[in-house]
């Protein structure tokens, strides 16, 4: 089977520690990724979902590997639309690596299904989503665009 | 077989005009670009230039289309193999209080020097663009430890 992935490669003015903290304090995450709360005990083997303000889990999966504060392995399966559902479960990768002043993140979304909507979808919304993580660790302000919740 | 191309979208809360004026005038380029120019007077046809801070060409080419500030496409080469010819085009859309930048880079060579330079290069360029225009400083993009 193909193996259809996305990479999106992104440089912040910050410390590996305080992005590390970012991507995973629901109370930080839910200010730049639509008011979802990133939700689990971060440990392998552990759950994690990413809940809306309405409770709903719209995303979930489990810790695969986890290093604080340089690597991330999660699985990840869309829990809103069930033709994305029906996908099962994708994997996501976090690499976090110090440049100077700055981080280097990496984020490398795998499915091993060819014409995956999952990977489509995610592919529109990653850049999206990290351009304001981006922005609120160097401006103090996320990008109004994902500061609501919707559907996705 | 499909020569390689490279897509990178990025989010940035500024305005097309800003964001236009941040990637044509070459007082701006130097703080988020490793201290590089892009000079032209961005016609269509015209030369454009890629110098660095010893005003030596790196790249250089043809303005293809200059659609002020939505659409900049050009014609991309190594001064030392100018034979070997790709393509960029920045595409700048208004969205609420911020821009979609996408910078398409495609007509590269397979395995080419300048497809893995510019596969290092972009995401650091538009990354540091990025925080340039939302912060007033670029990022130190060359620094590799």
């Amino acid at each position: 089977m193909k193996n259809e992935q996305f990479v999106y490669v992104t440089y912040i003015r910050t410390t590996p520690e305080k992005l590390w903290q970012a991507l995973m304090d629901p109370e930080f995450t839910q200010r730049y990724w639509l008011q979802t709360r990133q939700e689990s005990d971060w440990k392998p083997g552990a759950a994690w979902r990413a809940v809306a303000p309405n409770g709903q889990a719209i995303i979930s999966g489990e810790v695969l590997e986890i290093e604080p504060p340089r690597r991330l392995v999660l699985t990840w399966r869309n829990e809103m639309k069930p033709e994305q559902r029906a996908e099962g479960y994708s994997r996501v990768t976090y690499g976090l690596e110090k440049q100077g002043a700055s981080v280097r993140l990496t984020i490398l979304h795998e499915m091993d299904k060819p014409g995956s909507k999952l990977l489509q979808s995610v592919s529109d919304g990653w850049p999206l989503i990290l351009a304001s993580l981006k922005s609120l660790l160097e401006t103090g302000e996320p990008l109004e665009e994902t500061r609501r919740y919707v559907a996705c | 077989m499909q020569k390689p191309k490279l897509v990178y979208a990025s989010y940035i809360r500024t305005t097309p005009k800003k964001l236009w004026g941040a990637i044509t005038q070459p007082e701006f380029t130097r703080q988020y670009w490793g201290g590089f120019a892009n000079v032209s007077d961005w016609k269509k046809g015209s030369r454009w230039q890629h110098l660095n801070p010893e005003k030596e060409v790196w790249i250089t080419g043809q303005v293809l289309e200059c659609k002020p500030p939505r659409r900049l496409v050009l014609s991309w080469a190594d001064p030392d193999k100018l034979t070997d010819v790709s393509r960029v085009a920045y595409e700048i859309e208004a969205i609420e209080d911020m821009v979609c930048l996408t910078v398409t880079h495609d007509k590269l060579k397979a395995g080419s020097k300048m497809l893995r330079g510019v596969s290092w290069g972009w995401p650091r360029v538009l990354s540091s663009l990025k925080t340039f225009l939302e912060t007033g400083k670029g990022l130190n993009i060359f620094c590799k430890h």
